[in-house]
């Protein structure tokens, strides 16, 4: 007997969409089988978990609440996916984003509750594309790879907020705290009800909107998926890679400097160190399973929404340790990823005939 | 008559007494494991000990909260659950737990370390500079290098106080002892606090003091041969030779009198900031490392402070810069003392400054 | 001699929507040369890649030496004795001729007997009578003699039945002649063959048998003697005629484009063109001839705007041009068929549709503002697909499916779809069946009535002698000189090629 691994010419788009659920029921058998081994009923707890995130008004808020920053940051890793451009810094832009939104708010003056809002994501938009596009012209120009440029430029990006909030913004009336005023009103995006979540969702929804249907519709989108597929092929058809490189980057570097102006925004309503759980780095994992799609990440995100969620559910209601809920996302994740590896290839048990053969 | 009068108030006010006693239901939000044995170990023994209370029905926890906004779904969650003394024990937590009080305003909140409160929002800490300063008297008559080293967490005003009266403490019986200080930018990160106890032992300290909730300090400062002090709660065993004593808190004194105001119905929301004759900080057991004229030397201080004789910030302070910040004679009051950015004459280190 | 080594019985091989093999079946004997023949889509690379173990077949069976067996991967086909000789060489070019052997050799014991196997070696290789001194570094050999290393490795491994896919495309037509007699020896000796060419001279001079398929099927089995070439073609195309096509030249007196002592060197710095000049003329085919890597890709990528040369300039209609050139400013009027038209001709992913708009993309035709013309697309494939009789699959498919031919069929339609005035084709019938290179040389030849220019470059001397006006010959980089196809011999230029220079 031997397994005979082969690269899958085709799949149907019925086989893409099964092959991830029927992992993700794998999933759910197999964290069953830790929740029984922890002394909890895992129909119980999966009951729960889908009432926490999704059964109420409050839940489900909180998944979009969640999802917000997750569609930002899985958007701009998702264009530069798209383009074989491997853009690990989507935290750091993040918070050079949430940096320059929180300048905008607190120190430049402006007053206009028009103009404060579209100037904190402008702002925001530039300087996490400037530092995304730093890994693509070190990228285009000399070659550099961008995974470490990106990896370490989002240590740099925390480090410079750190060095904010610890330092020159700190919060005057703050008693020293590691962290900036509040936002003025005009500077904080509304909510709804008596929930977290705020209108920066809807913004991502747009956004995720405009940018399917300029990678699904446009000459722009085309080129990206020919230089994604074949730079060679690329070059030869006359198309600059070099620059497209420099202008997706700083794209993806805006798109994911979006969460940051979110959440701040959004959520902590000032700026501080911990604005962001990883939000960027979850955000690859999303672009991943979301197949390079900008619905796909809409999707993936609202469903890490509910694993974030009812992580808590699960942590609230049965006092499972911290490691447990690790263990509980790992194993989707685990689950999740080798799905893409059976939807892309084929594995058959071959058996050996039992007449051996004389050689 | 005054007996009298009493008896009839007391007769009065029994049944509406016992008409608002509840029972309580803590939970307890904690930043990190309860294994930690630090920061989190120390808030675990308090609320066990507030669970001993006959009238506290329930005293959860829910552990390793990440601070930042998304803790604002854990304390609903629980608030959710009907609990009605909720107690969130790090600074990260005070927007969410502010947030949260909002939609549950018969739910006592109680938030460690910060500075917002509102009708049903009360922040408590103690003084842990008054211990600290006693460690730092340890420290200047054990030092020979006369250089001591602190591994420190972050840069705000909670540590801040805490090496500047470790390093007065020092100072008063030691003129010449100065405080190297090293920034980890982390709680809770044993490797990290590791190599900067073993930076500082690099340069000549022969102390270590140290504001984070592992132990690691003093192993690395055990391993060098060298002293070192503990923080949270006593930590003998990481340290059996060089381990001197440690600053330790006692928050069950604070979590058993607030169950019990709110079993009461006399609970009100305030800013306590409760010293060492609480008892909620105090300096714990001083080990044989700790020579015995120095024993009573602090034992004497401590009985001071108790007393209220003893200010641990007592002018003339100067600041880094040699300018004086306290006058002779004068004392800190608290509210300068709650915002203290600055590093007194002695200490080596640097603060980020507040942009003007 | 009758009883066969290998049997294939009613192979059927299925991917979603392509019935790749369709009951096929042949038999291998001991000590022949079988070839298989067939159009591009036809199923050779699929029923290689079930002998060779790389795809396990939907249905039938695979006898050898009358016995079932499975082919679970290329190693389990190696211990079985079925080796490929593939097209790209896996040798280390640093290790000598018997290390790079001796690395094909699994079951090593770990302490080496050096001396026992090269002795093994060494009588191998003096069986054969091949010039091969085995201490010599495999860099400093032709490759035609890195090709006989490729082989040998096969044979120290009890290889019996070996595969070889096209293996004379890389060779000198003196290498080639040389390839024959090495295989025809090892006929001789009792291995058993399996061939696949499309030069019908080859064939013809080679086989014991011939295997046709034709889409998917085997619909023929001939012995030699019982057929000719026209008799092969017709069962390779069927019932439809051979093309048949005589040669009219649309050369015109005017110079069209003109590179003048050109030097460019390759991504690792070393020179490819030197002191290079040539004219092409409006409406000519101008044949270039030359062993694989003595400079045509760089002169195809000069030429093509893809590459700045160092030195030199080029010409257009005696304007110089070099800058803008370089720059790509004269893309939309050169058409290029490159030389790895899987590597660089196509986006593998993306659909027929899309990359036969690959080059015209940004043309109001497909585009309106931004926003791509999805209609107009589609609409030009139609038309395209029809034209070039392009075997597409079903509408959306993706261009990696296509076949060999198909692909390059895809690559000509685009190229030629921008009606450029100059088109520069690198082996452009490389791997095609006789019918496409038949259909590819008219195509060439019918654009030159609008005046276009083209270089082809090619190693088939038999195309270029046919299709070409005047063919150039190239050796390291330099230009050897040009001849008249009518006037000239295949071993005028085979001399050429080796860097004599015309008497």
């Amino acid at each position: 007997m031997k397994l005979l691994i082969q690269k899958r010419q085709s799949q149907s788009a019925l086989f893409n969409l099964m092959t991830p659920l029927l992992c993700l029921v794998l999933a759910l058998i197999v964290v069953a089988l830790f929740l029984v081994m922890a002394g909890v009923n895992p129909f119980a707890a999966y009951r729960d978990v889908g009432i926490e995130a999704l059964g109420s008004a409050y839940g489900l808020s909180e998944t979009l609440v969640q999802a917000t920053p997750l569609i930002f940051t899985g958007l701009g890793v998702m264009l530069a996916f798209r383009m074989q451009l491997w853009n690990i810094g989507a935290e750091g832009q993040l918070y050079m984003g949430a940096l320059g939104a929180t300048w905008v708010a607190l120190f430049s003056g402006i007053t206009s509750t028009w103009l404060m809002i579209p100037m904190m994501m402008i702002m925001a938009m530039i300087l996490g594309g400037i530092w995304a596009a730093i890994a693509g012209a070190l990228k285009a120009r000399y070659r550099v790879n961008e995974v470490i440029i990106t990896l370490l430029l989002n240590y740099i990006a925390a480090g410079i907020v750190k060095y904010l909030v610890y330092g020159g913004w700190r919060d005057p009336k703050g008693y020293g705290f590691p962290q900036t005023a509040d936002f003025p009103p005009n500077a904080i995006l509304s909510t709804y009800f008596d929930t977290r979540l705020h209108s920066g969702f809807w913004i991502s929804l747009v956004l995720a909107a405009i940018l399917w249907v300029f990678t699904e519709k446009t000459v722009w989108g085309y080129e990206l998926r020919v230089i994604g597929n074949n730079p060679r092929a690329a070059q030869y058809a006359g198309m600059n890679i070099q620059s497209k490189t420099i202008f997706v980057m700083f794209l993806s570097g805006a798109l994911a400097a979006l969460a940051g102006f979110a959440q701040v925004s959004g959520v902590v309503t000032r700026l501080q160190d911990n604005i962001s759980p990883g939000y960027g780095f979850t955000a690859v994992i999303v672009a991943w399973l979301a197949r390079r799609s900008a619905a796909g990440v809409v999707i993936v995100s609202f469903f890490f929404g509910i694993v974030y969620v009812g992580g808590d559910a699960l942590k609230i209601t049965y006092k499972l340790p911290e490691s447990f809920i690790n263990v509980f996302q790992g194993m989707l994740l685990f689950f999740l990823l080798a799905s893409e590896y059976f939807v892309n290839h084929r594995i058959t048990l071959v058996r050996e005939p039992k007449t051996p053969v004389a050689v | 008559m005054k007996k009298i009068l009493a008896a009839v108030a007391a007769f009065i006010a029994l049944p509406m007494a016992i008409h608002a006693e509840v029972e309580v239901k803590a939970a307890f939000i904690y930043v990190g494991p309860v294994g930690d044995a630090g920061w989190t170990f120390a808030h675990d023994q308090g609320r066990k000990e507030m669970a001993k209370l006959p009238f506290v029905k329930d005293a959860t926890y829910i552990e390793s909260v990440p601070e930042g906004a998304d803790a604002a779904r854990v304390i609903r969650g629980v608030a959710q659950k009907g609990y009605n003394l909720i107690i969130t024990t790090s600074f990260g937590y005070m927007d969410p737990t502010v947030e949260v009080a909002k939609s549950f305003p018969k739910v006592a909140f109680l938030h460690c370390a910060g500075y917002k409160t509102k009708p049903n929002v009360g922040t408590y800490f103690g003084k842990i500079e008054q211990p600290r300063f006693l460690s730092g008297m340890i420290a200047g008559k054990v030092t020979k290098s006369n250089v001591l080293g602190y591994v420190a967490a972050f840069p705000i005003p909670e540590v801040i106080r805490g090496i500047n009266a470790f390093a007065l403490g020092a100072q008063s019986v030691n003129p010449k002892a100065v405080v190297k200080v090293v920034w980890t930018n982390t709680w809770f990160d044993p490797g990290v606090e590791r190599s900067a106890a073993e930076s500082l032992l690099s340069v000549d300290c022969d102390v270590l003091a140290m504001h984070q909730d592992s132990p690691a300090t003093l192993q690395a400062a055990e391993k060098a041969g060298k002293f070192a002090m503990g923080y949270n709660c006593d930590m003998p065993t990481f340290g059996p030779k060089g381990y001197l004593c440690a600053p330790v808190w006692n928050w069950g004194v604070y979590y058993a009198d607030a169950a019990k105001k709110v079993h009461e119905g006399t609970w009100k929301a305030g800013a306590d900031w409760w010293g060492i004759e609480t008892g909620i900080v105090d300096l714990g057991p001083m080990t044989a490392a700790v020579p015995d004229d120095v024993k009573a030397l602090v034992t004497a201080k401590r009985k001071e402070m108790i007393a209220g004789t003893f200010h641990h910030f007592t002018g003339p302070i100067k600041n880094q810069e040699g300018k004086v910040v306290v006058p002779e004679g004068k004392v800190l009051p608290d509210e300068e003392e709650l915002k203290m950015d600055y590093f007194v004459e002695g200490v080596k280190g640097t603060i980020a400054k507040m942009k003007e | 001699m009758s009883e066969s080594f290998l049997r294939l019985e009613g192979i059927t091989k299925t991917f979603p929507g392509v019935k790749a093999l369709d009951d096929v079946s042949l038999d291998v004997r001991p000590g022949e040369i079988l070839t298989l023949l067939g159009e591009n889509g036809a199923g050779k690379s699929t029923l290689m890649s079930v002998l060779s173990g790389l795809y396990a077949p939907d249905s039938g069976r695979i006898l050898l030496d009358g016995k079932p067996v499975q082919l679970a991967s290329p190693a389990d086909a190696l211990s079985k004795g079925i080796g490929m000789v593939h097209q790209h060489f896996m040798l280390v070019p640093n290790h000598s001729v018997l290390d790079n052997i001796l690395l094909a050799i699994d079951n090593l014991t770990f302490k080496l007997d050096r001396a026992a196997l090269k002795t093994r070696v060494a009588a191998i290789v003096s069986d054969l009578g091949l010039d091969l001194n085995l201490d010599t570094p495999v860099w400093k050999l032709s490759i035609g003699q890195q090709q006989w290393i490729e082989i040998i490795k096969l044979l120290v491994r009890d290889t019996r039945l070996l595969i070889l896919d096209e293996p004379t495309a890389v060779l000198t037509p003196q290498e080639a002649n040389k390839l024959f007699d090495f295989l025809k020896k090892l006929r001789a000796k009792g291995s058993s063959i399996i061939f696949i060419s499309h030069k019908m001279r080859e064939v013809m001079e080679l086989s014991n048998r011939v295997t046709v398929l034709k889409k998917g099927r085997s619909v023929a089995t001939v012995t030699a003697g019982d057929y000719d070439t026209s008799k092969l073609a017709r069962l390779m195309i069927g019932e439809d005629e051979v093309p048949t096509w005589s040669k009219v030249s649309h050369a015109q007196p005017n110079v069209l484009v003109s590179v003048h002592g050109i030097e460019a060197n390759n991504e690792r710095g070393t020179r490819e063109l030197d002191d290079f000049y040539l004219d092409i003329y409006a409406g000519e085919v101008l044949g270039v001839a030359g062993v694989a890597g003595n400079g045509q890709k760089a002169l195809g990528e000069v030429l093509a705007g893809l590459r700045k040369p160092i030195n030199g300039n080029i010409r257009l209609r005696s304007v110089d041009v070099t800058k803008d050139w370089g720059n790509g400013k004269h893309f939309s009027i050169i058409g290029h068929v490159p030389e790895d038209r899987k590597a660089q001709g196509i986006a593998p992913d993306l659909t027929v549709d899309e990359n036969l708009v690959l080059k015209s993309y940004k043309a109001p035709e497909f585009c309106n503002f931004i926003f791509q013309k999805n209609k107009a697309i589609r609409d030009n494939a139609k038309v395209q697909v029809e034209r070039y009789d392009i075997k597409a699959g079903p509408s959306g498919a993706k261009v990696r499916v296509l076949s060999g031919g198909n692909i390059q069929k895809v690559i000509i339609a685009r190229e030629l779809g921008i009606k450029p005035e100059l088109l520069i084709a690198l082996y452009p019938t490389r791997g095609l069946d006789i019918g496409a290179a038949g259909f590819v040389h008219s195509v060439i030849a019918k654009a030159g009535e609008t005046g276009m220019g083209t270089l082809l470059i090619s190693e088939d001397l038999d195309e270029l002698l046919k299709v070409s006006d005047r063919i150039a010959v190239m050796f390291r980089g330099k230009l050897v000189g040009i001849v008249d196809p009518t006037k000239t011999t295949r071993e005028q230029i085979g001399l050429m090629m080796a860097g004599e220079a015309p008497v």
